[in-house]
C-alpha cells in the first residue's frame, strides 16, 4: 500500500475529529453528571400513594424463584395500582450486576442484600436509611428482635437493611455413617476438642476412602466460628480484629487434622463444586462438613438418589471458653438512593416482613423468618417439611444462645474471604507454612480492606 | 510480485490413480481414526445427554453414560424452568435477539470489511489499526461506561443495548475477519466489473458479496453462537424473567445458596444445543461449498 | 448511504478515459488520474464506512477512552473518581504478587493452547476437507464441542473428566497408576483449562475449511503432475494459500488466548483456584473491578494489556508481510 496523495480532505477529517470530541464530552458528561432523585422528608419517611412501578431483586434459583414470584404476586392484588418488576441471579453474579447498576445509579428499588456485603453499599452511600420509615409507622418491625434487627445496621448506627432472613451455618453430619463407626454424636455445648475427637473416634470405625470431615481450614464462616467462641473481635474498624497467633493457631489445628488423616484432601476439596446437592457429604463421600444450615434439605435430597437410606442431621458449630461459636447471617431488603418510588418500597419491605401469607409463602428459603409471629406460624404448620421444621428448630437454639453480631466491613467477601480461602490453600499445598501464609493474609486482608 | 504459491507449469503426467485397494483401506483407517476421536471428544456431551436423562439426585452417580433409570423429567421440569415462566419464552427471546444480530453484524460488517479490503482511503492504516485496537481491549473495562451509557439514553431493559452497536459494525473480530476474505479474493474481478460499468456499490454487491459467501456464512454462524451463548450482555441489560435469554434461563438451575437442579440443567444445556447444531449443518453448505461452485479460479 | 449513489459515477468517469486498467497494470496511473480516482474513492469508502464510524464514536471510543482515564483514577463505581496519576501502574508491579502470578500463568496458557489450537483445528481442517464420505456429518459433530462455549454446565462436565473421581483417573487406574483430581492440583489444573480450549477448536477449524475451500483445485492437481508428495504440496500450495487465514487465526487466538476469561471463571467458579493457578489476566481484572470494586486498578490493567498485545500486533503485522501472501497482491 502506498501513500495517498495529500488532497482536499482536510476539512472532512477535521469535521471527524470535531464530531468524536462532541461525543466524548457527552458520554463523559453522561458518566458524571448522573442526578439522584430529590426525595421529599415525606418519602424519606416512606409516607406517600402506593402506586406504580417498583424493581425488586434478589438472588436465587428455582424454588425461591417461584416464592419471591409468588409473594411479589400477593403483593401486587393488594395494591392494583401496582407493578413490581423482577430481577434475579445467582449469588456471584448477583452482586456483580448489583455493582454496575450502581455504577449507573440504576439499582432497583427493593435490592435484596446480605449482612456480608451491607458494608460495600453503606461505605458507597448508596442506600436510604430506613430509621425515618420506621419511625413514621411505613415499616413495622416490632415482631423482629432488637439482635436480629441489629445486623442490618451500618457503621454509622442507622438501619440499611430490613432483616427478613437468618442464615447460620451448621455442622452437618452423616448419621448413618456415624452410628456404622461407632462414634457418637458430640453433645450439645461441645468444643474443639471434642470436635477433633469425634472425627478420630469416626475415622477409625469409618470404610476406606470416606474421610472423616471435608478439609475446612480455608472455611471462613467456621474461622469465625473459632473467633467467636474465644470471645475474640473478627474486625476492629476496617481491620481484622483478632491477632496473627490466633489464626497459626487455628490453621495449625486443621493442619494436624489433615496430618491425621481425618480431612479430605486438598485437591479433592479444590474442585468441590460450591452448590450443596453435589457435595462431598450429600454423595456420602466425607462423614461431615460445615454448610449453612438450608443446606440440610438439598443433601438429603442427594443422599436419598444414593438409595442408601443414609440420614443427614445437622448441629450448632463448636463452642469455646467464651460460649457458642454460632453467628447468625442476615440478609434482608434495602432501598437504594436512586429509587423514585420509595413508598411503595417501603410498603413492599413492610408486606415482605409482616404480612403472614408472605411469611407462609416464602417459608424461611433464604434463611428462618426473622418475624417471630411468622415464624411461629411456619413451625405450627402441619404440612412443612420435617427437614425445614429440624432447620428452622436449630435457629430457635442458636437464637435462644444470644449469638454475638459481626459488622463486616466493606469488601468482606471479594478481599477477606477470598483471601482467607487462598492462603489455607497455600497451606493446605505446601506452598507457604502456616506463619508465611497468616503474614501473607494479614497483609493483603488489611491492605485490601483499608481501601 | 507474484505469490511464490504459483503453480509449477504442468509436465508430464508420470503416475495415474493409486489401486483402488490402497484407497479403501486409507479410507477405513481414515474413518477409524474419525471415529476413534470423535468419542473421546464427545464423551463429555454424550455424559451429559445421559445424565439429563437420570432422576435429579442420580445425576452424578455415574460415570457411565446410560443408567437403569431413563426418565424424561428433567426435560418437563426444566422447561417449565421455575414459576410462570418457561424455556419456551427463553428460546424465543434468544433467537429474536440472535436473528437481529446476524443481520446487524451481516450487514454493517461486510460494509466496513469491504472499504478496508478493496478501497484507498485517507487514514486508512490509522482506522484499520484503531480496528484492531478495539479487539486488544478486554470487554469488561468498557462495560461500565457502556452501562451508563445505555441507562442514559434509557435503553436498559430492552435488547437495544445488545442489538444496535451489532448494526454498527462495533465487533471488530468480524470485520477482521471479512478483510482478511476479501483481500483474497482476485482482484481482477473487481477490475472486470469495473469494465462492465460497475461502481464501488455494484463491485460491493454484484461481485465481493457472491464471492464472499463462505465468509458471511463463517460470520453468521460464529455470531449465532456468541449471541446464543452470551450471559453477561443479557445479564446485566434484560434484567426482567420476560426477557431472559437460554443462557440466564440456565444460569437459575444453579446457585450456591439455595437448590440447584443439575439434571434440568443438563437437560436443557442439551437442547439448547440444537439451534446451534441446527444452523450449522443448515449453513454448512455455504460455509464449505458455496465457493467451489462460484467458479472461482 | 446516500453517497453509495455517487459511487458508481466516480466509477465510470475514471474509466471512460483509455486505457482502462489491466489486471496487471503497474504502476496504476498517473498521478493526477490517481487523484481523482482516490478521491472518488475516499467518498466511496467512507459512505462504506458510515454505520462503523457511527458506532466506534457513540458506543466504542467513548467507553474506550473513559477506561483510560479511569486507570488513572481510584474508583468504586461510585461517586467520581479520583485522579492518582500512575500509582495504579505503579502498585502493579511494585506491590501486587498476585498481578505478577497472573502474568505468569497467562503466558503459561498462551504459550501452550496457541500452538495447540491452531495445529488441531488446521490438521482437522484438512483430514474434513474432502475425499472422505459422510463429511457433512464428522464436521457438525467435531465443531458439536465448540457450541456449548463458556456454559455453567462445562464446569461439572470438567469434573467429570478430570476429577479425582473423574474419567481420565479410572482410566489410569486401569493401567495401575493412581493419581489426584487433575482440576483441583495446582500443578495440572491449568493444564485442564487448555484442553477444555483446545476442545472448542471448532471456529478455528471453520475458518480454516472455508480457505482451504478457497484453493483451487488445479494447484494441487498441478503440484501433484510435478510430482510432489502430499508433505510437499501442503508446504507449497496449501500453506502460502492459506496464510491469510492462518494470520487470523494466530492473531486472534493468541489475542482471546490473553483475554481468556470464561472457561477459566467457569471451571474456578471464578476464583482463579486452587491457589492462584488458573488466575487469568482478565479473571484477575474482573475480580479487582467487579468484586474488589478498584476500577480504576482494573482499568489500568486492561491498558497495560493492550499495551502488550499492540506491541505483539504490531510485529505480527510487521512479520505478515514475509509469510502471509494475499491474493490482491500483484
Amino acid at each position: 500500500m502506498q501513500a495517498r496523495g495529500r488532497g482536499p480532505r482536510r476539512a472532512g477529517a477535521r469535521r471527524v475529529v470535531a464530531g468524536s470530541l462532541a461525543v466524548l464530552c457527552a458520554a463523559a458528561v453522561a458518566a458524571c453528571g448522573q442526578r439522584l432523585p430529590d426525595h421529599s422528608p415525606e418519602e424519606l419517611g416512606g409516607q406517600g400513594e402506593i402506586t406504580g412501578d417498583i424493581r425488586l431483586s434478589w438472588w436465587g434459583s428455582g424454588t425461591r424463584n417461584e416464592r419471591t414470584n409468588a409473594v411479589a404476586d400477593i403483593f401486587e392484588a393488594d395494591h392494583p395500582g401496582v407493578r413490581v418488576s423482577r430481577e434475579t441471579a445467582d449469588f456471584g453474579n448477583y452482586f456483580k450486576r448489583l455493582n454496575v447498576q450502581g455504577a449507573g445509579r440504576n439499582m432497583p428499588c427493593v435490592t435484596q442484600l446480605q449482612a456480608r456485603t451491607l458494608g460495600d453499599f453503606t461505605a458507597r452511600d448508596v442506600l436510604l436509611p430506613l430509621d425515618p420509615m420506621i419511625e413514621s409507622g411505613a415499616i413495622d418491625v416490632s415482631d423482629i428482635p432488637d439482635a436480629v434487627l441489629d445486623t442490618g445496621r451500618g457503621a454509622d448506627g442507622k438501619l440499611y437493611m430490613l432483616p427478613t432472613g437468618a442464615a447460620y451455618d451448621a455442622l452437618l453430619v452423616n448419621e448413618t455413617l456415624a452410628r456404622e463407626a461407632d462414634a457418637p454424636l458430640p453433645e450439645p455445648g461441645y468444643d474443639w476438642d471434642d470436635y477433633i475427637d469425634f472425627l478420630s473416634q469416626a475415622a477409625d470405625g469409618l470404610p476406606e476412602g470416606i474421610p472423616a470431615t471435608s478439609l475446612r481450614g480455608g472455611l471462613p464462616n467456621f474461622f469465625i466460628a473459632y473467633v467467636q467462641g474465644l470471645g475474640e473481635e473478627m474486625f476492629s474498624g476496617d481491620a481484622l480484629g483478632f491477632s496473627e497467633e490466633l489464626l497459626i493457631g487455628y490453621w495449625e489445628m486443621w493442619e494436624e487434622i489433615r496430618a491425621r488423616g481425618l480431612a479430605n484432601s486438598p485437591t479433592a476439596n479444590a474442585e468441590e463444586p460450591p452448590s450443596p446437592e453435589a457435595s462431598y457429604v450429600a454423595s456420602g463421600d466425607v462423614l461431615s462438613d460445615n454448610r449453612p444450615g438450608n443446606a440440610l434439605t438439598p443433601i438429603q435430597g442427594t443422599l436419598d438418589g444414593q438409595g442408601q437410606g443414609h440420614r443427614m442431621t445437622s448441629l450448632p458449630l463448636p463452642s469455646g471458653p467464651a460460649g457458642s461459636g454460632n453467628v447468625l447471617i442476615a440478609s434482608g431488603l434495602s432501598i437504594p438512593r436512586n429509587c423514585d418510588n420509595v413508598p411503595t418500597a417501603a410498603a413492599f419491605i413492610d408486606f415482605w416482613a409482616n404480612d403472614p401469607r408472605s411469611g407462609d409463602t416464602y417459608a424461611s428459603d433464604n434463611g428462618a423468618v426473622t418475624n417471630t409471629t411468622l415464624l411461629r406460624r411456619q413451625l405450627d404448620d402441619p404440612d412443612l417439611p420435617d427437614l425445614k421444621k429440624r432447620e428452622l428448630a436449630l435457629y430457635q437454639r442458636i437464637v435462644a444462645d444470644d449469638p454475638p453480631n459481626v459488622v463486616y466491613p466493606p469488601g468482606y467477601l471479594a478481599v477477606f474471604e477470598s483471601a482467607f480461602t487462598r492462603a489455607y490453600q497455600d497451606v493446605a499445598f505446601g506452598h507457604q507454612t502456616v506463619p508465611e501464609a497468616v503474614d501473607t493474609f494479614f497483609a493483603e486482608a488489611n491492605a485490601g480492606l483499608a481501601r | 510480485m507474484s505469490t511464490t504459491s504459483a503453480p509449477p507449469r504442468p509436465r508430464r503426467l508420470l503416475f495415474g490413480n493409486r489401486p483402488t485397494r490402497s484407497r479403501l483401506l486409507r479410507g477405513l483407517a481414515k474413518h477409524s481414526v474419525m471415529i476413534v476421536t470423535l468419542t473421546l471428544m464427545l464423551y463429555p456431551l454424550l455424559w451429559m445427554f445421559g445424565a439429563s436423562l437420570r432422576p435429579d439426585n442420580q445425576v452424578f452417580n455415574t460415570l457411565g453414560l446410560w443408567t437403569g433409570d431413563l426418565t424424561w423429567d428433567n426435560y418437563a421440569d426444566g422447561w417449565a424452568g421455575g414459576g410462570q415462566l418457561n424455556f419456551s419464552r427463553f428460546f424465543f427471546n434468544s433467537l429474536t435477539i440472535t436473528v437481529l444480530s446476524i443481520v446487524g453484524n451481516l450487514i454493517a460488517c461486510a460494509l466496513t470489511a469491504y472499504a478496508f479490503a478493496r478501497l484507498e482511503f485517507r487514514f486508512k492504516k490509522p482506522l484499520f489499526a484503531l480496528v484492531i485496537g478495539t479487539l486488544l481491549l478486554p470487554y469488561h473495562v468498557t462495560l461500565v461506561p457502556q452501562y451508563i451509557l445505555f441507562n442514559q439514553l434509557d435503553w436498559v431493559g430492552t435488547v437495544l443495548p445488545l442489538v444496535v452497536p451489532k448494526f454498527m459494525a462495533t465487533d471488530a473480530f468480524f470485520i477482521f475477519l471479512m478483510v482478511q476474505f476479501i483481500r483474497a479474493l482476485p482482484p481482477s474481478l473487481d477490475d472486470a466489473a469495473r469494465l462492465d460499468g460497475c461502481g464501488h456499490w455494484g463491485i460491493f454487491w454484484r461481485v465481493v458479496i457472491p464471492l464472499s459467501v463462505p465468509a458471511l456464512g463463517t460470520t453468521a454462524l460464529f455470531t449465532f453462537i456468541n449471541t446464543w451463548n452470551d450471559f453477561l450482555g443479557p445479564m446485566l441489560y434484560l434484567t426482567e424473567p420476560d426477557a431472559w435469554t437460554v443462557s440466564q434461563g440456565l444460569a437459575t438451575f444453579l446457585d450456591a445458596t439455595g437448590q440447584s437442579a443439575y439434571g434440568s440443567l443438563f437437560a436443557m444445556s442439551t437442547l439448547s444445543l440444537v439451534p446451534v447444531l441446527a444452523f450449522f449443518i443448515a449453513a454448512q453448505k455455504l460455509l464449505v461449498e458455496g465457493i467451489a461452485t462460484s467458479g472461482l479460479k | 448511504m446516500k453517497k453509495n449513489d455517487t459511487g458508481p459515477d466516480g466509477g465510470r468517469t475514471q474509466v471512460l478515459p483509455p486505457p482502462p486498467p489491466t489486471p496487471q497494470g503497474r504502476p496504476p496511473a498517473g498521478p493526477r488520474r490517481r487523484s481523482r480516482r482516490a478521491s472518488s474513492e475516499n467518498r466511496a469508502a467512507f459512505a462504506f464506512l458510515t454505520p462503523w464510524l457511527i458506532g466506534m464514536l457513540v458506543f466504542t471510543l467513548g467507553p474506550m477512552l473513559f477506561s483510560l482515564y479511569l486507570a488513572f483514577t481510584r474508583y468504586d463505581l461510585s461517586g467520581a473518581p479520583e485522579w492518582v496519576g500512575f500509582a495504579n501502574f505503579e502498585r502493579m508491579f511494585t506491590t501486587d504478587p498476585r498481578y505478577l502470578d497472573s502474568v505468569s500463568v497467562t503466558l503459561t496458557y498462551v504459550a501452550w493452547s496457541v500452538p495447540l489450537l491452531l495445529a488441531v483445528s488446521l490438521g482437522l481442517a484438512m483430514l474434513l476437507n474432502r475425499g472422505l464420505r459422510f463429511l457433512t456429518g464428522y464436521r457438525a459433530l467435531f465443531y458439536l464441542p465448540s457450541l456449548i462455549g463458556g456454559s455453567v454446565a462445562v464446569a461439572a462436565l470438567w469434573r467429570q473428566i478430570f476429577g479425582e473421581e473423574g474419567i481420565v483417573n479410572k482410566a489410569l487406574a486401569l493401567v495401575g497408576i493412581e493419581h489426584t483430581s487433575w482440576i483441583g492440583d495446582p500443578d495440572s489444573a491449568l493444564y485442564t483449562i487448555v484442553i477444555l480450549q483446545v476442545w472448542t477448536f471448532g471456529s478455528a477449524m471453520v475458518i480454516f475449511l472455508a480457505g482451504l475451500r478457497q484453493v483451487p483445485q488445479e494447484l494441487y492437481d498441478a503440484a501433484s503432475v510435478d510430482g510432489a508428495g502430499a508433505l510437499r504440496r501442503f508446504r507449497s500450495v496449501t500453506l502460502p494459500m492459506l496464510s491469510p487465514l492462518i494470520f487470523f487465526n494466530l492473531l486472534l487466538s493468541v489475542v482471546n488466548a490473553f483475554q481468556a476469561f470464561t472457561s477459566a471463571y467457569v471451571v474456578s467458579n471464578g476464583s482463579g483456584g486452587p491457589s492462584d493457578s488458573t488466575l487469568f489476566y482478565t479473571l484477575y481484572l474482573y475480580e479487582q473491578g467487579f468484586a474488589q470494586l478498584n476500577m480504576g486498578y482494573a482499568a489500568a490493567m486492561a491498558w497495560v494489556l493492550v499495551l502488550g498485545l499492540a506491541l505483539f500486533t504490531g510485529c505480527l503485522f510487521l512479520s505478515s508481510r514475509y509469510w502471509v501472501h494475499y491474493g490482491d497482491e500483484r
